[in-house]
């Protein structure tokens, strides 16, 4: 049995064609399932693991939303463009509160938005939601 | 041949680099104006919420009590990603925060919601 020798000063010769198909094909792949989605929000705590934490009432900062889109601070019904006002002044008496929002179940989540963007605005970057007790 | 092979495999990888597989929720909300919205960098799964409540989930409508699962799926495939909730600005509160439970229980530890960047009056 005689093996082949390759002729060592013969310059290697690879066939490239199958990889760039390869190549070709995994490019277009990507690029066409490539999606630079970029969504723009505002984080949220949702402290939801059991046991729930009841807040004590004196370090919270609560802000209601009605069934009806009424916004309700301290007893008071508050405009939707002074609740960074309310929430500076709540945080100036108590800087270590957090901030809590209680909305209605019917109430529209665009309120809740702009609710929890004024208290952001106001300094409140940990703002929470709080569920229904009931 | 060099050069072209060069800048193919360079597109390559810069495509494998930055493909992030959202799963889209497969309609379009009136997302609500905040101004301190942040860009969410890692946000892969969608959940919309329309104004009827009904919840949108990978391009179909689905339960509430299917978010939980589908999250816990979706963090089974990418453990990195986080849960953006696309609410429309009608959308009942309610809903809201039930999907945001549905996708805690899920394992999803950062969810936003989303808003577009811009003033809120």
């Amino acid at each position: 049995m005689r093996r082949k020798h390759k002729n060592s000063d013969e310059e290697a010769d690879i066939n490239m064609t199958p990889m760039l198909d390869i190549v070709f094909i995994m490019l277009i792949f990507f690029i066409v399932t490539t999606s630079f989605v970029k969504e723009a929000g505002i984080n949220v705590n949702r402290p939801t693991d059991a046991p729930p934490q009841t807040k004590e009432e004196n370090d919270v900062v609560l802000i209601e939303i009605t069934d009806t889109g009424q916004i309700r601070m301290g007893g008071r019904t508050v405009d939707i463009g002074a609740v960074q006002a309310n929430v500076e002044r709540a945080r100036a008496e108590k800087p270590d509160a957090t901030v809590v929002v209680a909305a209605g179940k019917d109430s529209n989540a665009g309120i809740l938005v702009r609710v929890i963007d004024q208290a952001r605005q106001a300094g409140a970057l940990n703002v929470s939601i709080a569920s229904d007790a009931t | 041949m060099t050069p072209m092979l060069d800048i193919v495999f360079i597109m390559l990888i810069f495509f494998i680099v930055t493909t992030s597989f959202v799963k889209e929720a497969g309609i379009e909300v009136n997302k609500p104006p905040a101004e301190t919205a942040v860009p969410q960098t890692q946000g892969n799964v969608m959940i919309a919420i329309t104004e009827n409540g009904d919840i949108w989930m990978q391009k179909k409508v689905v339960e509430l009590e299917q978010v939980r699962l589908l999250v816990e799926q979706a963090k089974a495939e990418n453990p990195e990603g986080s849960v953006v909730i696309l609410a429309d600005e009608n959308a009942p509160t309610g809903v809201v925060v039930q999907v945001m439970d549905g996708a805690r229980l899920g394992g999803a530890d950062r969810v936003a919601l989303a808003a577009s960047e811009g003033s809120g009056s």
